[in-house]
This record gives C-alpha cells, structure tokens and sequence, in this order.
C-alpha cells in the first residue's frame, strides 16, 4: 500500500480532534488520547458509563471507528495508517476473553485428540485465536471457509 | 466434525444499550449535534451543510441538506458512512430516551 504525505502524528491529531467533538457532541463525559504504534494509530476514549459508546456487541465502537477512517481519508485520499479507536479498553478485554476462551478449546483438543471447530469471526478475532495457539505445542490452526464466513479451526499437531 | 457449536459469547452486560440519561432542553439536541459533527467533518463542503430536526410522533428525523459534490462521501461506499453515522446516532439518541433517524438529502 503506498504510503500517505500525510505525516502520521498529523492523522492521529486529526483522528483525536474528531474524537473528541463526538464525544462531547454526544453529551459524554470523557478523554480522548492517541496512539502510534507501528505505523498504526490507535484512539482511545475513556471515561465512567461509556456503554453507550459501546453498544451491543460492540456495534456502536465499531461505528465510531468507521467514521473516524472516514475523517483520516477525507485528508490522506485513501493512503491513511491503520486507525483503531477503543472505549474504556473494550477490545483489549474482549481480546483477553476470546484468548482464554481459546486456550479452553485447545485443552479439549489436547485432552480428546479432537478437532474443534469455532463459529465464523471476522479476521482481527481469527488472529487472537491463531496467535494463543501458537503459544502452545501439540496444537495447530487453520482458516477455512469463505469470507465473511471463514472460521478457525484447532487440531492436534 | 463440521459444526461450528463452540460459541464465544461475548456478551458483556456493561456494555448494553441503556435508554434513560439526564434530560435536554432541546428534544435530539445531542444527535442532532453529532450529526451535524460528523457530516461536517466529512464534507468538502462544511457550509453548506444544514441538519434539519423534524420531531414526528414516535421518533425524531434527522435530514442532512449538503452540497449535491458531497453526497457520495456522506453515504460512503456500498453506505458504510450512512450506516455508522446512524448507529452512533441512535445511541446519541437512546441516552437521551428517543428514537432517531437520519437521512441525507440534498
């Protein structure tokens, strides 16, 4: 992908700005701080009773970081860094719960010599699932399926 | 083994949607503020810009008027814009007890 002229530090000012004029367009009460971490930038919002931010299955989170690429674009044209926006550390926890829920499986794999088959997740999920395998021997993964339906799959090495 | 029987369930009872939150002067006054944010800082044109609050029986519409130039980059494509700018609206809209729509127009 080519590279924007658009330094990085001026997009997570830009993502940031953004960020906090939502936050307090929506009535919110909290802080909006940014981060570069490998070419990527990460905005977090944090703060009490953000929920709402959140939302159901993390749909509104979701919506918020689409509109934040959407902000970057309009000033980078299309070459902007990898934005991701978190809320009171919803994706890092949710990260922590999807890794525990996979070394639960691999103990399963382990223990019966069995394949386990997880339900279709998009692909940011399927590497927190590849990434906790591959911590651990005797176990392998794999995707199969088609997108948006691709799946992981855990088996004895 | 082909089923895809084991479910991660994510569901986080402090993350639900919540209705209720102080009350507003003005009905929609907060997602009509964060309409009006995020169309502007999407559009070439932000002048021209104009959030209409039409207060109908059960919910509040949302008509953005914009430059015609700027409609595509409002709806985004295949609508991802439009589509994210509604669901941050409607939890705008939920803290503060309504139902809210939005619509771009030109």
């Amino acid at each position: 992908m080519e590279e924007s002229t658009v330094p990085l530090e001026r997009q997570a000012e830009t993502a940031t700005e953004f960020t906090v004029g939502l936050v307090e367009a929506f009535g919110a009460q909290a802080g909006v701080t940014d981060e570069i971490d490998d070419g990527a930038i990460t905005v977090r919002i944090d703060g009490d009773d953000l929920g709402l931010l959140v939302g159901p299955k993390g749909a509104t989170l979701n919506a918020i970081e689409e509109l934040v690429r959407a902000v970057v674009q309009k000033e980078t044209g299309g070459h902007g860094a990898r934005i991701h926006v978190d809320v009171a550390g919803y994706r890092a926890k949710r990260r922590e719960a999807l890794a525990g829920f996979t070394r639960g499986l691999v103990e399963k794999v382990l223990e019966t010599g069995e394949d386990q088959v997880l339900e279709p997740m998009p692909s940011p999920d399927r590497k927190v699932v590849h990434d906790t395998v591959a911590e651990i021997d005797g176990v392998e993964t794999s995707s199969e399926g088609e997108e948006p339906r691709r799946y992981v799959v855990i088996r004895p090495a | 083994m082909s089923e895809h029987d084991e479910t991660f369930d994510d569901d986080d009872e402090d993350f639900e949607d919540e209705v209720g939150g102080e009350g507003n002067r003005i009905v929609g006054g907060n997602a009509k503020a964060v309409v009006e944010h995020v169309t502007r800082a999407i559009a070439e044109e932000p002048d021209a810009v104009e959030v209409e609050l039409v207060e109908r029986r059960d919910e509040v519409a949302l008509l953005v008027h914009a430059d015609p130039t700027d409609m595509g980059r409002l709806i985004g494509k295949r609508g991802r814009v439009i589509q994210a700018l509604r669901q941050v609206t409607r939890a705008a809209g939920a803290a503060e007890g309504i139902k809210v729509s939005v619509d771009v127009i030109e």
